[in-house]
């Protein structure tokens, strides 16, 4: 098939969008539409497809415009609180890792000081730290229960995080 | 401080503020009332499926409404919306059709009615349902809609050149089955 342009496809095309065809056309444009191919196929379909056009649109069932309203409502009110709780659950993600690798930070740690756990569990009755009195300043004078402080101080940290994570994703 | 400074956007009035559409109702129903029915008869035609046709222009307009574009007058929003409702055919004739016929619902089978009422230029109406869905597009787009080649390749995503000859090749081939019709009339006759 080859592509040939004609020089008068312009001039039929915009007597054919403005509906003046045949009437507006000259004797010889009409006469030169018969001779050539490609305007006359343009006029063929156009007519046939503009025909098609008008049957079709007559056929057409509307819906009311405000369900589609509400419907377009719906669906952006569904996609804010979509976009409210993704960073709040990537916050709530990251916190939950934090307070996971802490938690066996703290496991790890204290294995390995397991043994001596239970030899203080036995002495402790004696032990004059175990009075309510002297255990604050006894929390200081071992280097294990600094994981009193440790831990909620870890725990803060995780919870920061995730608020901080949440506002970084916010902004973007 | 307020929870509601921490954590910006679980305000109360946020998720209202974001269902407010850029359109208020009256605008969209005259726009609606201009529009719909010409692309409803582009669905119809090139899908060759009424019921699709009424699914994918609710579809379209819905996305036409949710999208946050600036407001380019009637005409670019006309174009717009035939350009989601192209990308709506796309998507579908790109999806495997996976359905079977016990799971189509009963008033599939009563829309066909509908779709032979349609065609009371049946022959007119077999001869575009024999052409590819992209060439029955480009026709619709150029000569129902009056759309110039840059505008079909907006709506598209083609590029203006090939627009020019898809549809030199798209018109030639509907001429010849066009033609073809009073030829076939003739010979029955």
């Amino acid at each position: 098939m080859i592509f040939k342009a004609c020089l008068r496809e312009a001039e039929v095309t915009e007597l054919l969008h403005s509906g003046r065809w045949p009437a507006a056309g000259t004797p010889e444009l009409v006469s030169h539409v018969h001779s050539c191919r490609r305007c006359n196929d343009l006029v063929l379909v156009k007519q046939a497809i503009y025909s098609l056009r008008v049957e079709t649109i007559s056929a057409a069932r509307l819906d009311s415009p405000g369900l589609l309203l509400w419907r377009a409502q719906l669906r952006r009110r569904n996609a804010a609180f979509a976009s409210v709780g993704r960073p709040l659950a990537g916050a709530q993600i990251f916190a939950m890792i934090t307070f996971i690798l802490v938690a066996v930070g703290l496991v790890a740690s204290q294995a390995k000081h397991g043994i001596q756990w239970l030899q203080w569990f036995e002495e402790a009755p004696q032990l004059r730290a175990f009075h309510l009195e002297t255990l604050w300043s006894f929390s200081f004078m071992r280097a294990d229960w600094n994981l009193t402080f440790l831990i909620p101080t870890l725990g803060a940290l995780a919870i920061l995080s995730g608020v901080v994570l949440y506002l970084a994703s916010e902004k973007q | 401080m307020t929870w509601e400074y921490v954590i910006p956007n679980v305000e109360t009035g946020a998720p209202s503020r974001a269902s407010e559409l850029p359109m208020d109702n009256d605008a969209f129903a005259a726009f609606y009332k201009r529009s719909a029915r010409s692309l409803w008869a582009y669905l119809a035609r090139v899908s060759g499926d009424p019921a699709l046709a009424d699914d994918f222009m609710q579809e379209s307009y819905v996305r036409f409404l949710c999208a946050l574009r600036p407001d380019e007058g009637e005409v670019a929003s006309r174009r717009y919306l035939f350009g989601i409702a192209t990308n709506l055919l796309r998507d579908h004739w790109r999806k495997p059709a996976s359905t079977s016929i016990e799971e189509l619902p009963e008033e599939l089978f009563a829309e066909k009615d509908r779709a032979m009422q349609l065609d009371s230029h049946a022959s007119l109406g077999r001869a575009m349902a024999r052409m590819r869905p992209r060439d029955r597009q480009l026709l619709w787009l150029a000569h129902a809609e009056d759309y110039s080649h840059r505008e079909i390749a907006e709506i598209t995503g083609l590029g203006e050149a090939s627009i020019r000859l898809l549809l030199f090749r798209a018109r030639r081939k509907m001429a010849k089955l066009l033609r073809e019709r009073p030829a076939e009339k003739a010979r029955r006759a």
